[in-house]
């Protein structure tokens, strides 16, 4: 999923509502991420384009909100309850996500099995 | 004298106002509507309760909050009475119309109305750079809040102060509107008012007013002037579209001005955020004025009450063409969304038990009345869906002409709820209905960011860092055991109990709010490309040739990215001296402790930019140790990082991309290979965070 500076990025996107855990006094989500515009891209196992300085999915706690809620590791997240993390620094998404007045976030991510998914099905049913 | 004659029409003013009020009273009472009246007259007392207040409390936050509220009331008043005109208008031209014999037009048909909820308002601000870097000076605040106006239900959000250290103006609140026609409009209007404490309008005397704003300088003059005067960019606002009776007269105080506002209507809902474009009244002359964006991002959310309510419920028989058996089965069919359901028996709606079977009603599907039956004489209703590709047709019948009548009129009135409500019926939308929740605590901002880090030091600063090292070292040799690489991970102020320790000296004293210590170790994924974990390296003469680092020698920062040299830098640059202040980093003072080992020797460059991964440098070892040969073993993962950050700051912090401005001495050519490939080797490269 590379982007060219200045054009609008388009990527088929899945939408995914977590309801934040209550552990304590923590909200946990579930999962881990990495990537990051202060990161470095070559490091990240889960992007097919080593230069995509993206948000990453690189472990999901089982049985956790992020898991029942249909997150998946390697998706990338676009955007987080509106915002935008497709570049955001490591520590900006994370705050995004770990905001303590939300009790759910919606996220928009995407991964390659949905651009298939969405060729086989075009590809399939020609639509009028 | 000017002054009577202001404090005159004030007091005329003020009685024409009331004279207002009785008449809105008046309205409502002969209308006969208590619901009107009621909250007409709750309105009244709001809005004198408001003004009390105002007259009467002493801090700027108060008063704030009390003039968003009149602003508030007086909008709503605004709105009652528009509509209690429209009521009045609606009763003559009811009583004009019965007198004609016609019959009337048919009745229109009228789209079920729903639940609008708009929610993560956000409106992005534009500083100009130079402003939002700006350290010193005053910070001109601006406090702000939205109001949300839809038929004749206005909401308020809560109230934000905003100075140029805020990038977004973001309001937590979900606003929900219950009675929502498909054709509405969400009109949403920005209110703001500039928070000094000078600019109190009307306080001052205008002799002395116009004198202040002579004396003072060109552009704070102008503000004042601005906010003094009534001029062209402080109209005053009546928040609404009914037409101002009279002007309303002035309540000391500060005053909300409309800085900006939209219109929200049925194409812009969406299940998903979107962003909308804001009309931006006032310019920069204004008190109030804030750099906007332009645009504001929110999710507006639509619920019809033909996707959440039960339309049509009732007993009928149901035969689906085509499968078997071909016998009528009696259900009892619930329409609600975009299904049919049919359950067994009444009583299982309520129990929540499964529908027998559900049978689809959305705009894909046909419905019609076949010919008459030739034994009941009742018409058979045909549903016939297309589900992928096949047409599957049921046939309801009911036991009298009428049920099937209204069933049918059930049916047509749903398609027109769904062609008028559009992308609202293609799935329900949530809407989460505001929940109480605690206050997020407030951090008092103390000027910049950078302030907000918490630091604890020692006073024996060496021991401190001997003591660092030591434990350092003791868990990178633990760690290369297990054969794990040590992830980076960010140390976390807020909510997560576990935390990887830094494999640099960023250690738990460091982390200020976290409890991590530093022999926990990190959750590392699983990482197959991940290299080996570099063997220790008591010597750590790789440091010394790259004395001329002090790039490494940024503050730790838990914020990435940010430029902030501020005190650290003032004090490496200067000889390094017993006196610390305390709210130094651990790695300003590593910094002045190296710095007294080399006795200064080459140039203290500081960068302007720390490197965005925090690092920190391992300076206190090359303080201990002589200067040697630079070794070209395999080095500590400290002092790697050391000569990593040394190598790409020519190129770069950590990751070779980013781009460091450092000027210093560029080591030879085989040096710089050597330390290029210990950068990429170096695992800890890629954070994970644990969310």
């Amino acid at each position: 999923m590379s982007f060219v500076p200045g054009q609008p990025v388009t990527a088929v996107v899945q939408r995914i509502e977590i309801q934040k855990l209550r552990q304590g006094n923590n909200l946990i989500l579930g999962f881990s991420i990495g990537g990051g515009i202060d990161q470095d891209p070559g490091q990240n196992p889960f992007s097919e384009d080593k230069t995509d300085k993206g948000i990453y999915v690189t472990r999901i706690t089982s049985g956790g909100p992020a898991d029942v809620a249909g997150l998946m590791m390697g998706d990338k997240i676009m955007q987080v309850n509106g915002w935008d993390m497709t570049m955001v620094t490591h520590d900006k998404a994370r705050k995004r996500l770990t905001k303590k007045n939300e009790d759910v976030v919606r996220l928009l991510v995407t991964r390659k099995s949905l651009e298939e998914a969405v060729k086989h099905s075009m590809g399939g049913y020609p639509r009028p | 004298m000017p002054v009577d004659n202001y404090t005159n029409m004030e007091e005329k003013l003020w009685i024409l106002e009331d004279l207002n009020m009785m008449y809105i009273r008046q309205i409502a009472l002969s209308l006969q509507d208590s619901d009107i009246q009621k909250k007409i007259d709750h309105e009244i007392r709001m809005r004198d309760g408001a003004c009390k207040l105002l007259a009467a409390c002493s801090q700027r936050d108060q008063a704030l909050e009390a003039a968003k509220s009149l602003q508030t009331c007086s909008t709503r008043i605004m709105a009652y009475m528009s509509e209690l005109q429209r009521m009045k208008e609606a009763q003559v031209m009811q009583k004009v119309t019965r007198r004609s014999s016609d019959a009337g037009p048919m009745d229109d048909r009228l789209p079920c109305k729903g639940k609008v909820a708009i929610s993560d308002l956000r409106i992005p601000l534009m500083w100009k750079d130079t402003e939002y870097f700006k350290n010193k000076g005053e910070l001109h605040r601006c406090a702000v809040f939205c109001l949300l106006q839809l038929g004749g239900e206005i909401f308020d959000t809560d109230m934000v102060i905003v100075d140029r250290t805020l990038t977004d103006i973001c309001f937590d609140n979900t606003i929900v509107f219950s009675e929502a026609s498909p054709g509405f409009e969400l009109r949403v209007e920005l209110y703001s008012c500039c928070s000094e404490d000078d600019y109190s309008a009307g306080s001052t005397p205008r002799k002395l007013a116009s004198k202040l704003s002579s004396s003072l300088g060109r552009s704070a003059g102008k503000k004042l002037r601005a906010a003094m005067e009534p001029g062209p960019c402080s109209p005053v606002s009546n928040g609404g579209a009914a037409p101002l009776l009279l002007p309303v007269p002035s309540v000391p105080g500060p005053k909300y001005h409309l800085l900006a506002h939209t219109t929200l209507s049925l194409s812009h809902v969406q299940d998903s955020f979107r962003t909308h474009d804001l009309t931006i009244s006032g310019n920069e002359e204004c008190s109030y004025w804030l750099p906007l964006y332009g645009s504001m991002c929110c999710r507006l959310a639509a619920q019809p009450h033909c996707m959440t309510q039960q339309m049509m419920s009732g007993c009928l028989k149901v035969k689906q063409c085509g499968g078997d058996p071909q016998t009528w089965t009696k259900v009892y069919a619930v329409l609600k969304g975009t299904s049919l359901f049919c359950y067994h028996r009444q009583e299982d709606v309520e129990a929540n038990i499964e529908p027998a079977f559900t049978i689809g009603i959305n705009k894909e599907t046909r419905i019609r009345a076949s010919e008459k039956d030739p034994h009941s004489k009742v018409q058979n209703i045909c549903i016939s869906n297309q589900y992928g590709g096949e047409a599957v047709t049921h046939t309801l019948t009911t036991d009298s002409r009428e049920d099937t009548h209204s069933w049918m009129e059930a049916f047509w009135q749903h398609f027109y709820d769904m062609s008028q409500w559009k992308q609202c019926c293609d799935d329900l939308m949530k809407i989460e209905l505001p929940s109480p929740r605690k206050p997020a605590p407030v951090t008092p901002k103390q000027g910049s960011l950078y302030h907000e880090m918490v630091i604890e030091s020692s006073d024996d600063l060496s021991s401190t860092v001997s003591d660092i090292l030591a434990r350092r070292m003791q868990e990178l040799e633990l760690r290369s055991q297990l054969g794990t690489s040590p992830t980076w991970m960010s140390v976390f102020e807020e909510n997560n109990a576990k935390c990887a320790g830094r494999t640099r000296h960023c250690t738990s004293r460091l982390s200020g709010h976290s409890p991590c210590t530093p022999h926990r170790l990190p959750r590392s994924p699983a990482s197959p490309h991940r290299c080996p974990q570099l063997g220790l390296l008591s010597s750590d003469a790789s440091l010394t040739s790259d004395s001329d680092s002090h790039c490494s020698t940024s503050p730790c920062s838990h914020h990435h990215g940010w430029p902030e040299p501020s005190s650290n830098f003032s004090l490496l640059s200067s000889s390094p001296s017993r006196l610390r202040p305390r709210t130094l980093s651990l790695d300003a003072k590593l910094s002045t402790l190296r710095g007294r080992g080399y006795g200064g020797g080459g140039a203290f460059q500081c960068p302007c930019q720390p490197p965005p991964s925090s690092l920190l440098a391992p300076l206190p070892i090359s303080s201990r140790s002589p200067r040697t040969q630079h070794s070209t073993q395999t080095t500590l993962s400290c002092s790697s990082s050391t000569s990593s950050n040394s190598s790409s700051n020519s190129e770069g912090s950590h990751s070779p991309e980013s781009s460091e401005g450092v000027p210093f001495s560029r080591p030879s050519p085989a040096r710089r290979s050597l330390r290029n490939l210990r950068a990429r080797l170096d695992p800890r490269t890629w954070l994970q965070s644990q969310v």
